[in-house]
């Protein structure tokens, strides 16, 4: 039973990696199969990302599905993801190739009668060397190559997609050494050559806006600014991903999300937390949004304790956010105030 | 189309934002696969491909509708919408010719025609209208329906009610019904909003062409040594600007400089475990030696004297402080006038431009002020004492004018036992130094100098950026 469920997805899969893609509905309908909600900036830069064969540069706060988007698009193509996280200190050597010198090793050990075979007749010491100058090639060869995630990527037989999450956070230098990489998807190795990709993999960049990446980078990629979604959205995503919760509790907990973000808070819940609190509230069976409700949750979906504080104030306060606003007064249409009321004299 | 594209990216350019040639064909490839029939699609394609700033998203959606807004003029209605007899089509083309022939002047005869008879006005034409009057003034696109108004007025567009109220008396003494009458008039009027439309489209080109001038002219680039050597209190509003981008880069200048020093610093003592370690798949042979890393990335305690006459150096030390902040490992920053004020937390939440931005704003000395360092140090050891580790450089900006207050010698010396490194950044000249200021009296830097590790003059940004890439060094 399993195995042919397994079996269509894999035939589903292979449809889906089929179909050409020629429109921006296109693209939105892949991504719903993999419950990916896209908004129309997302649909058309991946579409743009495809057509054009350039990477895409995801920027926006942490939480919002930069990273999802990139496992989505690789899963409803039917291509392998391959992921390279940054961080401080990242260098070419974890993330392009490195040579494997234990097995170069294990292999001159043991070809070594080969060798002295081959190298056993020669008269000089001069004409030894030479020879085996001659064989230089079987030792740095892609046999010997390590590949890293960027070397995989480009060389690898299939189209695939390539994830490089959180850029912002390699060094200045990483980010230059990229650019290579990305405009032109080749790499250069000085014992081998320059390796070009055979299929140009779709790349995918994520930055969480620590720093400012160069100019260089950026003219180089497709940009697109993902930010939080609005309510409407955001209640599709919570339908779909947590599908058990009640419509209204649903509603309830993302207005509740909606006006945390608006609050001044060290951290302000993502999506993903978001979807975390709703699944732990379908599993506290809770049935609204009241104090002992957020007594026991609110940590899932705020991370600092004077956070989760003021959140609580604000709740039960019936506080609006961190911004008094002025009472509405009924008895009559606002009219504007100190300024004089005969129009603009300055048209 | 190309041209109006290439036209918009111009505007984008002149707006600030950074466009080079590379993004302009991406833009242009974007558009062949995505097809421009879709307004909103090609709105997003050109976002996407031209846009690399989340900040400059603003500008684009001000400035795409004027250049692709309504692109095609407002269709024109038929004479009475189509409904008329023949007789009575007849009738009303005579009554408008004998009319054109008495109007003037001759672009109201024009836009008449074209309001009663349905024929759009050809670029050519409209061109000509719209040279008959003078052009607008004013390119800021906030102001386009102004400007429109003036446009229409200048032309006497309210004349054109007056003359369809007399054709329409005319057609009713021949005794047309009042049906078709009311036909006619509908139409027309609707025609007469089209035009006033497409009059108000020409009026935001010839604005933004206008702005596009304007824009091209501003840029007259300061030499950047020049503005290096500037002192900080001769700069006026408009340098600021400018001197922004200079931080910026030399930020950045610095960093490859304070990346390379860290590299080249890595070789230290040898590190027997790790390279054991590393070296355990070649059997021990160690192939790949490992050395010990230095901890280079200091940690920065910054106090800041945030008075009226430092605030644009505190400004711009704090912009490259905190834009070098990858190559710390912490900085506090601490603003003081009589008290001391705690900025670090408008840093951990802020990008640093708006986080200074606050700092200036909610940071501000009241009316009466007096800079007071002796009682802010001994606030910063009471509270804040414990960020300052044998690692810490701690950096003093300031002029050390002290309005004769206490100037809390044994609090500094506390912090200076403590500290790795503390250096003072002197806002004034080192001539300077000690005088006495009719305004501020009497100067007590002479009596912190000799418990720092350094005393910089920092009165031009050249100095600047060497006094923080000294911070960098190892001593």
């Amino acid at each position: 039973m399993l195995a042919r469920v397994a079996l269509r997805v894999v035939i589903l899969n292979r449809k889906v990696a089929l179909r050409m893609l020629n429109s921006i509905t296109d693209v939105r309908e892949i991504l719903a199969t993999q419950q990916y909600i896209a908004s129309d900036e997302i649909c058309t830069a991946m579409f743009l990302a495809d057509k054009l064969g350039k990477p895409l540069l995801a920027e926006g706060p942490a939480g919002v599905g930069k990273t999802e988007l990139a496992k989505s698009w690789a899963l409803a193509n039917g291509r392998e993801l391959i992921r390279l996280q940054c961080y401080e200190g990242l260098d070419e050597t974890k993330a392009l190739y490195e040579w494997e010198y234990a097995k170069q090793l294990l292999y001159t050990q043991l070809l070594r009668e080969k060798l002295s075979d081959l190298l056993g007749d020669s008269r000089t010491l001069r004409e030894a060397a030479d020879r085996l100058a001659n064989e230089e090639d079987v030792f740095f060869s892609e046999r010997f190559l390590l590949p890293r995630p960027l070397l995989r990527a480009i060389t690898s037989d299939q189209p695939v997609v390539l994830l490089i999450d959180e850029i912002d956070r390699a060094d200045a230098e990483f980010e230059a050494f990229l650019l290579e990489v990305l405009s032109d998807f080749q790499v250069s190795v000085p014992e081998l050559g320059t390796l070009k990709a055979k299929h140009q993999p779709t790349v995918l960049l994520t930055s969480n806006n620590t720093r400012e990446l160069s100019e260089a980078l950026k003219r180089r990629c497709l940009y697109i600014h993902i930010d939080y979604p609005d309510l409407e959205a955001e209640l599709r995503v919570i339908q779909l991903k947590v599908p058990g919760l009640s419509p209204k509790l649903a509603r309830q907990a993302i207005e509740y999300v909606q006006r945390l973000r608006k609050m001044d808070l060290k951290k302000h819940p993502s999506v993903s937390e978001t979807i975390d609190w709703a699944r732990a509230l379908l599993e506290l069976n809770s049935r609204q949004i009241d104090k002992s409700t957020l007594d026991t949750t609110l940590n899932v979906l705020l991370k600092y304790e004077s956070d989760i504080q003021r959140a609580k104030r604000a709740l039960q306060g019936g506080e609006r956010g961190d911004r008094p606003e002025r009472p509405e007064r009924g008895d009559r249409p606002d009219r504007p105030r100190n300024r004089y009321p005969g129009g603009e004299w300055n048209n | 189309m190309d041209r109006r594209i290439t036209e918009f990216i111009a505007a984008l350019r002149a707006a600030g934002i950074r466009v080079s040639l590379a993004e302009t064909a991406d833009a242009m490839r974007a558009i062949e696969q995505a097809g421009i029939t879709d307004r909103r699609l090609f709105e997003l394609v050109m976002q996407t491909s031209l846009i690399k700033d989340a900040k400059d998203f603003t500008t684009f959606r001000e400035l795409f509708p004027l250049y692709f807004g309504k692109e095609a003029p407002p269709p024109l209605q038929q004479p009475g919408g189509g409904q008329l007899s023949e007789q009575e089509h007849e009738q009303l083309m005579e009554h408008l010719a004998q009319m054109l022939a008495q109007m003037s002047p001759e672009q109201l005869a024009q836009l008449f025609r074209s309001m009663m008879t349905g024929q759009p006005l050809s670029a050519q034409e409209m061109g000509q209208l719209m040279d008959g009057i003078a052009p607008p003034h004013v390119s800021n696109p906030r102001y386009r329906d102004w400007m429109t108004r003036q446009a229409l007025r200048e032309l006497n567009f309210n004349q054109l009610n007056k003359a369809l109220r007399e054709l329409l008396d005319a057609l009713r003494d021949e005794g047309m019904s009042e049906e078709a009458l009311q036909a006619i008039e509908q139409a027309a009027r609707e025609n007469q909003a089209a035009l006033a439309e497409q009059i108000g489209q020409q009026v935001a080109q010839q604005m933004a062409e206008q702005a596009r001038g304007d824009g091209q002219a501003i840029p007259r680039q300061r030499s950047e040594s020049e503005l290096l050597d500037r002192p900080f209190d001769q700069l006026n509003e408009r340098d600021a600007d400018d001197m922004r981008k200079i931080v910026n880069r030399l930020a950045a200048r610095l960093r490859t400089r304070l990346a390379l020093r860290q590299r080249r610093g890595k070789t230290g003592t040898l590190d027997a475990k790790t390279t054991i370690r590393t070296n355990q798949r070649f059997g021990g042979v160690p192939m790949v030696v490992r050395h010990r890393k230095r901890h280079l990335k200091p940690k920065l305690v910054v106090l800041c004297d945030r008075s009226v006459s430092t605030e644009r150096v505190m400004t711009f030390m704090l912009l490259m402080v905190y834009s070098l902040h990858d190559q710390l490992s912490r900085t506090r920053s601490f603003a003081f006038i009589d008290r001391l004020h705690d900025m670090s937390r408008y840093f951990n939440e802020a990008r640093p431009e708006t986080a200074i931005a606050q700092v200036m704003d909610e940071i501000r000395p009241t009316r009466s002020y007096s800079t007071d360092l002796g009682y802010a140090l001994s606030e910063f050891v009471r509270d804040h004492l414990s960020c300052v580790d044998q690692r810490t450089t701690v950096i003093l900006l300031g002029d050390g004018r002290n309005n004769e207050n206490d100037p809390g010698l044994a609090a500094f010396a506390q912090i200076c036992r403590r500290a790795r490194r503390v250096v003072w950044f002197a806002t004034e000249e080192q001539r300077k130094w000690g005088v006495y200021d009719p305004g501020s009296l009497s100067s007590d830097i002479y009596k912190y100098a000799p418990m720092c590790d350094a005393m910089l003059e920092v009165t031009n940004l050249r100095q600047l950026a060497d006094a923080i890439d000294r911070l960098f060094v190892r001593a």
